[in-house]
């Protein structure tokens, strides 16, 4: 055991925040905890990796425990890898093989996208799916998008700022919600910016989600040396996913033990980097006004960059717009977990704070970050949600997404 | 990546949320950061002001706000001592922003709440949540204590044991217990709290409890009724049984200052206040006594915030304000010095009445609540220190933590409303 390794697992006094926070513990037993499986049996790991209680699996990898340990102990890292140990023991489901590859989902959906919509929306052929490789047959699907972001999108003439922005779009973005990525491509248009495109790997999250570690590690390396290029080059990288974004800053370092640092520098949500363009006196700040209420959700991944909302900021300059924080917590899709058929039950438990604040709001559209909280909002409150960017976008002139 | 604020707090605990909200109302733009969650939701969840006797430690105190006063004469640093000219006025703006959330705080005729324990021993207390609020307990005519078969760290017959041999109870006042079962498995207090959030498992716990209810009984149970702040399951569970049902205080984590913490946190963020969990401070720059920014990092990003006024509510050594190695102590943002005298830090005994010298250690103030030197002498001008922090208090034996941690984030709050433009 290292040093490091004694001090990080010392740190922890036992004090249980994580727990009383956890959204997952908290709606049912089958999960011993945070601290249990996070810093209490990795005491008993340093010694006899085979120190893994099974319920690991139903951690949901919210990073809640992270956030609120008023000790600095890297609860969550302690369980993603507790969870690698236990799938490299004993193997895992099928069903999360075929889920934790969202981009090579995504690869497939593409030779027949309204197809695959179709198929994902017939009640037998989901009920069979459910049987056969444990898919909740209740929850709804993503539906891929006719053509990928990287094939819609096309470089813009904008005046030269000077500026090198590189997008990292994330993989629910290309295939699924190109949209977000042209709001962002208009936005920083909208501002003479021209935005650069690169096909890179999936970032990894929802095989660490899974435990599937060495495949994960392998496309962290490769996607890390494509950005460092990008950086010796002079670029900022955006990105408007909070997941893809905290697994290349934190996950890469915690976890496969990478040098993440010039991320964390010259990586920015895209609201950061407005906010910086604001902040120097930069940013157009010519909006149509947009008088309509939206209800916000904050993801957890975005929580967990621990550097507040990002999108605060620069939606106050829109006129006529209120955002109404939801402040409800977790919505309990987390990734491909809310997917599972044993797990569909404990993602909406979790998810029923997010339906309660929406209706007790009355709002009729939501905005937030992430595209499975979006998914998931929506299927829990059946409202209209919406990225950020869209509204941005749509207050710049382009797109008509939210209804006034 | 910048910020910039008219107020800046560090701490999530009750003293920081407290300035937050005192601060906001008076229409100042607030930023609050933490590294984690504050240590409130660790609490009771009661707001002690002054437990004991200043002369005779074994008796209860029965006019705290009368015993403040005279502690701040004999002892003027006692950092009551700098915020006695708003302790009432915060008491009222505290019960008010309860009141306003749905979960109302209860004082017991100015005096002190005598409320029963996990332990069954009393403790004295100030403010109460309603639904721990037992009145007399000389006065009941039966009590029933009740527990869960789900739930460690609750025995009823540990508690009943220790509540008769304290004598509060009448000779002749029945004390039974009961154990009922909410669906089984074993539960953590928020797990079991969820489950009780469900009408139809509140119906099962009152079908067990009722051939068990003598006339006039008390129900005691454990701090798990209801999740969030303005829950009701509390009242619905003694409207069903058509008894009074207290919950009383327990080890963390316990529901009741986790709820006070979710109120205190919803009402800062509704009042506009942007707050950021996960967000670490871990140093600032000063010039010509003048905090200019705090350098903070989350999840490894490096983030610098400016503010006019920054309030230090990092909580002492337990939430990381105050670090130490043999010694020696200090402040751990701003280098602020910490007196640690010549004494030894600690008592022989871990429950020693005389308390632990190293919960007094802290830094002074003036009674703006600036941190100033030996001699006096204001160190940063726009820095103000609140709570756990502050020099001179022994929380754990006076029971005065919640108190002076209300009192002085009030202040705090309000001093950085009146900075002006």
């Amino acid at each position: 055991m290292s040093s490091d390794h004694r001090l990080a697992l010392d740190n922890c006094i036992k004090c249980s925040i994580c727990v009383s926070h956890c959204p997952v513990a908290r709606v049912t037993d089958k999960f011993a905890g945070p601290k249990q499986n996070g810093p209490d049996l990795e005491r008993f790991r340093l010694e006899e990796p085979a120190a893994v209680h099974p319920s690991i699996g139903y951690c949901t990898n919210c990073k809640g425990c992270d956030v609120v340990c008023p000790s600095g102990v890297a609860v969550s890292a302690m369980n993603c890898r507790a969870r690698g140990e236990y799938v490299s023991m004993h193997g895992a489901p099928l069903r999360d093989k075929i889920l934790a590859r969202v981009d090579r989902m995504g690869k497939a959906a593409r030779l027949a996208p309204s197809l695959v919509n179709r198929l994902a929306g017939l009640r037998p052929l989901r009920l069979l799916a459910e049987k056969m490789l444990g898919i909740s047959a209740a929850m709804t699907m993503p539906r891929y998008a006719q053509k990928t972001f990287l094939e819609l999108y096309k470089p813009q003439n904008v005046g030269d700022t000077g500026r090198k922005v590189l997008y990292y779009p994330g993989c629910y973005v290309n295939y699924n919600a190109p949209e977000v990525g042209l709001a962002l491509a208009e936005v920083l248009a909208h501002n003479n910016i021209r935005v650069e495109v690169e096909q890179f790997d999936c970032c990894g999250l929802p095989l660490i989600a899974n435990g599937l570690l060495d495949t994960a590690r392998d496309q962290a390396k490769k996607n890390l040396a494509k950005l460092q290029g990008y950086i010796n080059r002079g670029y900022d990288i955006v990105t408007t996913c909070p997941s893809c974004h905290l697994t290349l800053r934190q996950e890469y370092r915690e976890l496969f033990q990478l040098n993440t640092d010039p991320l964390h520098e010259k990586m920015l949500d895209v609201f950061e980097y407005l906010s910086v363009l604001l902040q120097q006196g930069k940013l157009v700040t010519r909006f149509e006004e947009l008088p309509l209420q939206v209800g916000y959700h904050q993801p957890c991944h975005l929580k967990a960059a621990g550097c507040g909302v990002p999108s605060r900021e620069i939606l106050q300059l829109i006129p006529g717009l209120r955002v109404a924080d939801l402040d409800a917590g977790c919505c309990g899709l987390a990734g491909t977990y809310g997917f599972k058929k044993e797990k569909y039950a404990i993602s909406q438990a979790i998810g029923s704070n997010v339906f309660n604040a929406v209706k007790e709001l009355g709002v009729r559209q939501v905005i937030s970050e992430c595209g499975m909280c979006q998914l998931q909002i929506h299927h829990l409150t059946g409202v209209a949600v919406y990225h950020p960017l869209q509204v941005l976008a749509q207050a710049c002139g382009h797109g008509k997404w939210l209804a006034k | 990546m910048n910020k910039y604020t008219d107020v800046l707090i560090i701490g999530a605990g009750l003293s920081g949320l407290m300035a937050a909200a005192k601060a906001a109302e008076q229409g100042k733009e607030v930023m609050l950061v933490a590294k984690g969650m504050g240590a409130v939701g660790l609490s009771s969840g009661c707001i002690d002001l002054w437990g004991y006797n200043l002369e005779d430690p074994n008796q209860v105190c029965q006019d705290p706000l009368a015993e403040i006063a005279r502690l701040c004469a004999v002892n003027p640093q006692h950092p009551y001592a700098r915020v006695r000219d708003v302790l009432e006025e915060s008491l009222l703006f505290f019960r008010r922003v309860c009141q306003e959330n749905g979960n109302p705080y209860l004082d017991h005729r100015g005096g002190n709440w005598l409320l029963p324990t996990a332990l069954g021993t009393l403790r004295p207390t100030y403010l109460a949540p309603a639904s721990m609020a037992v009145g007399d307990l000389q006065q009941v005519r039966g009590v029933l204590v009740v527990g869960f078969r789900e739930l460690k760290d609750f025995y009823p017959d540990v508690l009943a044991a220790n509540l008769k041999k304290s004598g509060v109870l009448q000779a002749d006042c029945p004390l039974n217990t009961l154990m009922v079962c909410a669906g089984g498995g074993e539960l953590t207090p928020n797990t079991l709290a969820y489950r009780l959030e469900n009408p139809a498992v509140v119906d099962r716990i009152v079908d067990q409890i009722k051939p068990h209810l003598l006339p006039g009984a008390v129900l005691l149970l454990p701090p798990v009724l209801g999740e969030r702040w303005d829950s009701q399951v509390a009242k619905n569970l003694a409207e069903k049984l058509g008894h009074p049902v207290y919950e009383v205080t327990n080890i963390p984590p316990a529901l009741p200052g986790q709820r006070l913490q979710q109120m205190l946190l919803h009402h800062v963020k509704g009042q506009g206040v942007e707050v950021v969990i996960g967000c670490t401070v871990n140093g600032a720059r000063v010039a010509d006594k003048r905090c200019t920014e705090v350098l903070a990092t989350g999840a490894g990003k490096p983030i610098k915030i400016s503010a006019k006024t920054v309030i230090l509510a990092t909580g002492s050594f337990l939430g990381g304000g105050l670090e130490s190695k043999p010694g020696k102590a200090w402040e751990s943002i701003f280098g602020l010095p910490v007196e640690t005298g010549h004494e030894k830090w600690s008592a022989r005994d871990f429950l020693s009445m005389a308390g632990h010298l190293f919960n007094q250690m802290g830094i002074k103030v003036n009674e703006h609540l600036r941190p100033v030197d030996k001699t006096g002498e204001v160190i940063i001008e726009n820095v103000m220190v609140t709570g756990a922090n502050l020099a001179g208090c022994n929380h754990p034996i006076e029971k005065c933590g919640n108190g002076v941690a209300v009192a002085s984030g009030y202040k705090a709050g309000k001093l950085a409303g009146e900075v002006g433009e």
